[in-house]
């Protein structure tokens, strides 16, 4: 099977902080790919690089064998890539649906009245239909990471890269956020999963890949990955949170 | 000698850039230090020219006394705009801080309208008729030699506040990172008060000298203002020597347009010269690399 | 759905008799009224622009008396250089402005934040000086705009009623519209919006544009009022201080927020008229005292508190 997204030497410096080294893999069609790291590692800056955000220092990425490292954000978001933050950004004077809806016109190419009906049927998948109507901006913690999924949902995505997504929520909301990720990951989408909590990635990842300081140093099945030398190194002295 | 007046132009460019100089560097540091674009900047300028004239008008005859005497009014005006209203919305992003110094901006010009007309001013000075140096070349005005000279005095005592003393060491720390500042005990917003009250002490200086060197109205602020923006961009940011090279740059392109094209499109050919800095290099010319 | 039906018609209805109302404003036969209306409708259109611009595509113009002056010196060159009809004046601003915007817009959009908004400021300035020292447009010395003689209040003001009405039409429909959307999400979070697709430079262009054409036949209409033209008045910074005032006391980002902010703005300059700085010194001190307690204005704090919105763009689920 082919790779969906193909990262190859990827290297970002700022200045002399050489944040991302060489980094290389492959994130293969419907799979979860979870991607842990300590602090700083540069997670969140390899997910700014796969979206545009960031422009690599040297590297490249195919997604679907097409080369897009110097297309831009909004080009790579129409071809379908999806993303969240990992500190939630929405729109906070604009309502839950709007949120969505803004996302299904603008990423994913359809006219008002069909992301209208997308629109509903995610927030319903994300379980926000009773606060469909409020402002954004009013919303807890856990309801503006739901939000997060449901726009990226929204641009009908074929890769959907989350950041932190679980990170400060509690056991039985991680389990729904699992849900919707299992539910995302059976309609074909293939997923890009960064997360602190090594529970949530034994359980809800095909693969995971564990980065330090900019490298790719273990890459494998949850529970090989997890009980390696070099993820126990990495983590000796950081409890499993 | 038409021949020779591009060398009076240039001549008169470079000092004219010294008086440039003075009206950017309160601006400069205030961007700087805490990254405000102060919009009243012009107006505070031309509001000292008007204080200035006022007191030697109507109270001493002494313009060094009147010089003082605004310079302690504009450093508590400032202090007052900073403390109670700039310092309250500097953290809720540029746009409200921008906003109110536009307001600060208005406010000033109208009262200043009120109270003196909309009439021409001038601070009336010896100076002004006094050429140090005449040759067949070129001549050097009194005038525009003493702006270059307070211009140098200026800025090197600002470079002495910064560099040389600990309110210029708590001013760095603060500019470089806020949180780290914080963390060393230095109050910032208390540091963003006095760094405004120090641009006024400049301010004022320069509302004299510009009192001294042309008329001004109530409105010219604006002008003003758009010179100290140029300044601090071809100079760089908070940077004290980018400021006299800006100031220079400024001065040198308006009075060569002003040879080349005629006296109507001195401040034209200013404008021009700062949107394509601005254009091209948006970051300004020299940047950073100046800046310490 | 038949409570939408309800209050959508109950809403139209009550559109129709103002409107109705403001078509009758003249027959009253108060010159004085019949003006100041016209100017609420004049500069209500310059706050609508103003705000679509800063309030919603976070482009924060000071130099949107650049518009102003070209349409205002359109108006006075067609009719008084060629002895063409107004309205062709009119049309012809309105192009002009656009084109200018246009050409301008390359450089001046490399110009970020506080850069762009000083960048237009100077472009302002620049093209008034250049007005002064421009033979064809006379100098410094203006036009006597002289159509306007011929034309009466009632006429200019039912320019400025159907100028009034097309600004605030359009920015309605622009907020239904997809380009709304993209505007409303730009305002709340620019990368956001950005991730979900919208192409922040598109955007920003065609609101630049759109506010340059309203904004320069806006200029031109309150020029056939003004009846003089000279280049420091047309491109003076006057313009873009009521504009910025009437937008931050109305409310910036809304739909309302400009045309409270023009009733404000225009009755207290004709209540001070005798006084014209003063105005000016309140309105700033009104914006500034804004500013710092309800940053977002008259409309944005109502809004908040009750939930009032006279014309919404929600979307509802
Ligand atoms: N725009 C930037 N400019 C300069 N340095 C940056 C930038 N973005 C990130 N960095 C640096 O890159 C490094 C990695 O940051 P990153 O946010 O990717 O970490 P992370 O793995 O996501 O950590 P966390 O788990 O805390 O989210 C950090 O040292 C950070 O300071
Ligand atoms: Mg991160």
């Amino acid at each position: 099977m082919k790779a969906v997204l193909q990262i190859q030497d990827l290297s970002i410096s700022f200045g002399n902080n050489h944040v991302l080294k060489s980094l290389t893999f492959d994130v293969m069609p419907k799979e979860v790919l979870g991607v842990i790291g300590p602090n700083g590692a540069g997670k969140t800056v390899m997910l700014n690089i796969l979206t545009g955000t960031l422009q690599p220092t040297k590297g490249k990425i195919f997604f679907q064998g097409e080369n897009i490292t110097h297309k831009s954000i909004t080009e790579r978001c129409r071809m379908g890539v999806g993303r969240t933050f990992q500190v939630p950004r929405p729109f906070e004077k604009m309502t839950v649906f709007e949120n969505v809806i803004v996302a299904g016109v603008y990423g994913g190419g359809l006219v008002e009245k069909e992301a209208q009906k997308r629109a509903r049927g995610i927030i319903d998948k994300i379980g926000l239909s009773p606060k469909i109507n409020w402002f954004a901006g009013k919303l807890g913690l856990l309801d503006r990471k739901r939000l997060e999924i449901g726009r990226a949902l929204a641009i009908n995505p074929k890769i959907l890269l989350l950041d932190e997504v679980a990170g400060g929520l509690t056991e039985s909301e991680v389990v729904e956020i699992l849900g919707v990720v299992q539910a995302v990951k059976k309609q074909g989408v293939s997923v890009v999963w960064i997360e602190h909590v090594l529970k949530t990635m034994r359980e809800g990842t095909d693969r995971v890949l564990c980065l330090a300081e900019g490298r790719n140093i273990v890459c494998g099945l949850p529970e090989e990955v997890m009980s390696s030398k070099e993820v126990l190194d990495t983590y000796l002295g950081v409890d499993e949170r | 000698m038409p021949e020779y007046a591009i060398i009076q132009s240039i001549l008169n460019g470079i000092l004219l850039g010294g008086l440039y100089a003075i009206v950017g560097i309160g601006m400069s540091m205030v961007f700087g230090i805490m990254g405000l674009t102060n919009l009243a900047h012009g107006d505070m300028i031309i509001l000292s020219t008007f204080l200035c004239i006022f007191f030697v008008t109507q109270l001493i005859p002494n313009i060094f006394l009147a010089l003082i005497i605004t310079i302690l009014i504009m450093m508590a005006l400032g202090f007052l705009i900073q403390n109670f209203l700039v310092n309250r919305v500097l953290d809720k992003g540029g746009e409200p801080a921008l906003l109110v110094t536009f307001g600060v901006s208005i406010f000033i010009q109208n009262v200043l309208l009120m109270i003196f007309g909309a009439d021409a001013q001038v601070v009336h000075t010896q100076l002004a008729a006094i050429n140090i140096i005449t040759t067949k070349f070129f001549s050097v005005s009194a005038l525009y030699l003493f702006n270059f000279i307070v211009a140098l005095l200026v800025i090197g005592v600002l470079h002495c506040i910064v560099y040389y003393t600990y309110f210029g060491r708590s001013i760095r720390a603060t500019s470089d990172n806020v949180v780290a500042a914080e963390l060393m005990g230095v109050s910032t917003k208390r540091i963003y008060s006095y760094t405004m009250c120090l641009a006024m002490v400049s301010a004022a200086i320069a509302g004299l000298l510009i009192g001294m060197t042309f008329i001004s109205y109530p409105s010219t602020g604006t002008q003003y203002l758009i010179i100290a923006f140029g300044v601090v961009v071809i100079g760089g940011m908070g940077s004290l020597i980018g400021t006299l090279l800006g100031g220079i740059i400024l001065g040198l392109a308006q009075l060569l347009g002003a040879y080349f094209f005629g006296a109507g499109y001195q401040a034209l050919t200013g404008y021009i010269v700062l949107l394509i800095i601005l254009t091209v290099r948006p970051q300004g010319l020299l940047g950073t690399a100046i800046r310490k | 759905m038949g409570s939408i039906n309800w209050r959508l018609t109950l809403k139209i209805s009550s559109l129709a008799v103002l409107l109705a109302i403001f078509c009758a404003v003249p027959l009253w036969n108060k010159e004085y009224i019949t003006m100041v209306f016209m100017l609420i409708f004049l500069y209500m259109s310059l706050g609508h622009m103003w705000n679509l611009l800063a309030g919603y595509a976070g482009l924060v113009s000071l130099g949107q008396q650049i518009f102003i002056g070209i349409g205002g010196y359109s108006l006075a060159v067609i009719t008084e250089l060629y002895q063409l009809p107004w309205a062709v004046g009119l049309a012809i601003g309105g192009l002009l402005a656009v084109i200018f915007a246009m050409v301008i817009s390359q450089p001046i959009f490399k110009m970020r934040g506080v850069y762009f908004t000083i960048g237009t400021w100077i472009v302002a300035e620049a093209l008034g000086v250049f007005f002064s020292n421009w033979s064809y447009v006379r100098y410094a010395r203006g036009f006597n705009i002289t159509v306007s003689y011929r034309m009466s209040t009632t006429e200019v003001y039912y320019l400025a009623l159907a100028v009034g009405v097309a600004s605030m039409a359009l920015v309605y429909v622009l907020l239904r519209s997809k380009l709304g959307l993209a505007l409303m999400a730009m305002r709340d979070n620019e990368s956001a919006a950005e991730t979900m697709g919208i192409e922040l430079y598109k955007t920003k262009l065609k609101c630049f544009l759109i506010a340059a054409f309203v904004t320069g036949i806006t200029g031109g209409v309150l020029y056939l009022y003004i009846a003089f033209i000279s280049p420091s008045a047309a491109f003076g910074i006057d313009w873009t201080v009521a504009m910025v005032f009437m937008v931050i006391i109305g409310g910036i980002g809304t739909i309302e927020g400009p045309i409270i902010g023009a009733v404000f703005f225009v009755l207290i300059k004709q209540f001070l008229y005798d006084y014209p700085g003063i105005s000016l010194i309140i309105l700033g001190v009104l914006a500034i005292v804004i500013i710092l307690v309800a940053p977002k204005g008259i409309v944005g704090t109502l809004n908040d508190r009750y939930g009032w919105e006279l014309l919404s763009p929600r979307r509802r689920g």
